[in-house]
């Protein structure tokens, strides 16, 4: 709950001469330092045929510098009882690390050299393929996985959004040392970073600490890398998996506005009214009412290219038709229903209600921030997400749901007896 | 009753419901938790899963107050809601900013104190309960834990599934839930919590003010007879499951219940030298070295009659028995072979800081305070810290050498189809 928190002058941004942009965030309550280092490379940056192979990579960086092997990484860390980790998305990748204050300049140390110095040996490497392979084999333990990783695949086609970060089996498998280093040595550059600290550290000290261990790492003379996303072309589809399972899974996904579109903050906001919270829309109508779920909610994730707006229920798998026509008519009534002025007041609420106690922790703080400026939208943008949600009128709502809300892309997964009727009774829609 | 360094406020109301507050400054946020002693344990057997379904039913209303009103309140001031049922409690919580706590608390009160549990509503949301447990049911994991808690609890109620069975719930009616409910949800059973931007003496007024006209309880079937299982020997269990990628072994051995808590601590501490992260013991030699396992985990799971502590590995079907051995002997060692000071020392850095981490928001304070509140005493949670820096490595071996015994436990295997 830091809308003041987040303001100048607590609030300490710095560009050091290399490139690498700092942000910093005193905050004295708790004897804990949180601290991230975002790198501007997500899955996007990966050619098809690597797919998977920032996360490998990523993965990698704690396992081996040139000067400690990945023992000796995990028991520094874990003798002083902190964390260090670290995860790809699809827009970024970050290292994130959690100590008590007295603790942190040794670890922050040790993260900076595993960002700068990674040495990707190769017994880490056929270990991290051995685990990644038999990950991506057990995704599919998880039905509602197995239905997002379809309707992903049928959106996105040849887009890197189209798979799941961890890759397949066929890329992950052919991952080199050489491309590592290569894709290590194209993205990994001070002008790349941007390192969030916030806890209980003197904004110089915290400075300082980032000096000493990046301030004289050099950025290449060569441009940095540029992204360039091949074209969505939407053609919707109802794809089915048939499985034996106890409940089928129905999912309806719309291509969506990237978080830089003026229709975002109107588009989180029917994301909140439809599918955030025990009195949401889906949430009342098809389970309260209905009794057809258990599960059902809608998510829209917030991305730099072309986003997808999903709404989903897990029911019996009898039901699975009527739950198809439920989550249409709920998502797309909202083309010719104009919401009233209290049911978006109440959406206001409840998102800007929700975004706030998403900033309770040091480590989330430090995550918001640096994601917004990893993202290129500045630091700012905390405020001015807010302000462009308070903005949305009816009339902007309605506008944004007759612009996405056209024919879905579905998934359907279930026993086949159930799920492929539905699917053929789509066919002739 | 406050002991001196507990940074909260004990303070049991006239009609028996104990109240913990813990005032935290610059954060504009209350947390409201409520417990009650109303968990799966108290069930008659008959009526398992009644605990957690009654949980569902608390959210649909009282006479004053239609199903979905408090949902609608809460949420639109931006706040957040919701509840979790097990073995031992059932607690209902609000996050909020700290202005709106007076107009919301009644509300949350009067779910608690007064719900109806309209016959209809039950009809409606029982279809809700029987998609969950399906839902459960295509969850590996799930079913592996249950099987495993069938083996190693025996009759206890702590075996039986939170969720109870689509038969069970198929015959139970309003009246024996608001039986239940009525039995159970009395103010001696009752803590609430709240933690952040509110002080002391404005929140003791709000609770007594809500928490008040509770109505006397009915007769009720008692719990089921809870004997603490003692078995003999190795008990193993072995599943096929459909869709399954990779095979799972869990090894579970009890532990002591609530009166033991410095007991419990220190196995908290034998699974963090045994599994936890990458330079522990287990990780270290299965994973890393011998790369025998996709991953392996210890855990110790702190409940009021007796608790729980397992070593679960995913791996190659092929390796099951293997592994099984290699954990059987390297728990003979543990408690053969003196315990290094540095090893000692990462493991209790680690419960320490995590401790510390796990109590930085007044939502985690305030789901800390309300569970020990409900097995122990809230205050119970302060002793934590010091006594994991107390032990040495001679207790906690003699600990590994009574408690985590390879002649005596469960072993549940899980194997695709």
């Amino acid at each position: 709950m830091t809308a003041s928190l987040l303001q100048a002058p607590r609030l300490h941004r710095t560009v050091l001469a290399n490139g690498l942009t700092v942000l910093v965030l005193e905050n004295p309550v708790a004897d804990i330092v949180s601290a991230r280092l975002f790198i501007r490379a997500g899955s996007t940056f990966e050619a098809p045929h690597q797919a998977g192979l920032v996360s490998f990579l990523m993965g990698l960086l704690t396992k081996g510098t040139d000067t400690l092997s990945s023992m000796a990484i995990a028991e520094t860390v874990e003798s002083v009882g902190a964390s260090l980790g670290t995860d790809a998305a699809a827009d970024y990748s970050v290292i994130s690390l959690k100590t008590v204050s007295a603790d942190f300049a040794e670890i922050f140390a040790l993260a900076a050299t595993v960002l700068r110095q990674p040495s990707f040996p190769l017994d880490e490497i056929d270990l991290e393929r051995k685990l990644t392979l038999q990950q991506i084999r057990s995704m599919q333990e998880q039905p509602f996985t197995v239905a997002f990783n379809q309707l992903r695949q049928d959106m996105y086609g040849e887009h890197p959004y189209a798979l799941p970060g961890i890759g397949t089996e066929a890329t992950v498998g052919a991952i080199t040392q050489q491309d590592l280093v290569e894709f290590h040595r194209q993205h990994m550059r001070p002008d790349n970073v941007v390192v969030t600290i916030v806890g209980r550290i003197a904004p110089e000290a915290a400075l300082a600490q980032v000096e000493k261990s990046l301030g004289g790492w050099k950025a290449p003379a060569t441009p940095r890398p540029t992204l360039a996303l091949p074209p969505v072309t939407a053609a919707p589809t109802c794809s089915v998996v048939t499985q034996e399972t106890n409940q089928a899974i129905v999912m309806v996904g719309y291509p969506a506005a990237s978080v830089k579109h003026p229709a975002y903050p109107a588009l989180k906001l029917l994301n909140t009214y439809l599918g955030n919270g025990l009195s949401s829309r889906l949430f009342v109508e098809l389970r309260e009412k209905r009794g057809l779920a258990y599960d059902v909610s809608a998510f829209y994730p917030t991305r730099l290219g072309l986003s997808q707006f999903v709404a989903y229920i897990g029911t019996a798998p009898e039901n699975a038709a009527t739950a198809l026509e439920g989550l249409r008519f709920e998502v797309e009534r909202l083309q010719t229903t104009v919401l009233s002025d209290e049911e978006l007041q109440s959406a206001k609420n409840k998102l800007l209600g929700q975004y706030a106690l998403g900033k309770q922790t040091n480590a989330q703080i430090a995550q918001l921030l640096g994601w917004y400026e990893i993202l290129g939208l500045g630091v700012e943008y905390d405020q001015q997400f807010q302000d462009m949600v308070t903005a949305v009128t009816v009339l902007d709502a309605e506008a944004v749901a007759q612009e996405f809300f056209h024919n879905p892309y579905i998934s359907l997964l279930g026993p086949e007896e159930f799920v492929a009727p539905v699917a053929a009774a789509q066919a002739w829609a | 009753m406050n002991s001196v360094d507990f940074p909260a406020s004990v303070i049991r109301l006239e009609n028996g419901l104990t109240l913990i507050h813990q005032e935290i400054a610059a954060t504009p946020v209350v947390v409201a938790d409520v417990w009650v002693r109303a968990g799966a344990i108290a069930e008659p057997a008959e009526w398992a899963g009644m605990a957690h379904f009654l949980e569902h039913m608390i959210f649909k209303g009282t006479d004053q107050l239609p199903p979905g009103v408090f949902d609608y309140a809460i949420e639109t001031q931006g706040g957040m809601t919701n509840a979790a049922t097990s073995h031992d409690y059932a607690h209902f919580y609000i996050t909020i900013a700290a202005d709106m706590l007076p107009q919301t608390l009644p509300y949350l009160a009067d779910l608690l104190l007064h719900a109806a549990i309209p016959a209809d509503e039950f009809g409606r949301e029982r279809q809700v309960v029987l998609e969950e447990i399906r839902q459960a049911q295509d969850d590996p994991d799930w079913l592996g834990y249950q099987a495993m808690s069938e083996l190693v609890y025996e009759d206890h109620p702590y075996g039986r599934p939170v969720l109870g069975t689509a038969e069970i719930l198929q015959q139970r009616s309003p009246e024996e839930m608001r039986c239940f409910h009525q039995a159970h949800y009395q103010p001696d059973q009752m803590t609430v919590v709240i933690t952040g931007g509110i002080g002391l003496e404005p929140t003791v007024e709000l609770v007594k003010h809500a928490f008040r006209g509770f109505a006397p309880p009915p007769p009720c079937p008692p719990a089921a007879s809870a004997r603490v299982p003692s078995f003999p020997g190795v008990r193993r269990e072995i599943l096929h499951l459909p869709r399954l990628e990779q095979s799972r072994l869990t090894m579970a051995w009890l532990g002591p219940g609530i009166g033991q808590l410095e007991t419990a601590y220190g196995l908290d501490l034998l699974a963090a030298i045994l599994a936890e992260g990458r330079s522990s013991r287990l990780v270290r030699e299965l994973r890393e070295d011998r790369q025998l396992v996709q991953d392996i985990g210890a855990g110790f799971s702190l409940q009021r009659e007796c608790s729980l502590f397992t070593i679960q590995a995913w791996l190659e079907g092929d390796d099951v028995d293997r592994v099984e051995a290699i954990v059987c002997d390297r728990l003979s060692e543990l408690a053969a072979k003196p315990i290094s000071e540095a090893e000692l020392t990462r493991a209790q850095r680690l419960l320490c800081n995590d401790y510390a981490f796990s109590t930085e928001a007044p939502g985690q304070l305030a789901g800390l305070y309300g569970y020990y509140g409900t097995i122990a005493a809230a205050d119970r949670c302060l002793s934590y810290v010091p006594t994991l820096q107390s032990y040495t490595g001679d207790r906690l071996r003699s600990l590994a050498d009574q408690y985590l015994t390879p002649l005596r436990y469960v072993s549940t295997i899980l194997h695709p189809a």
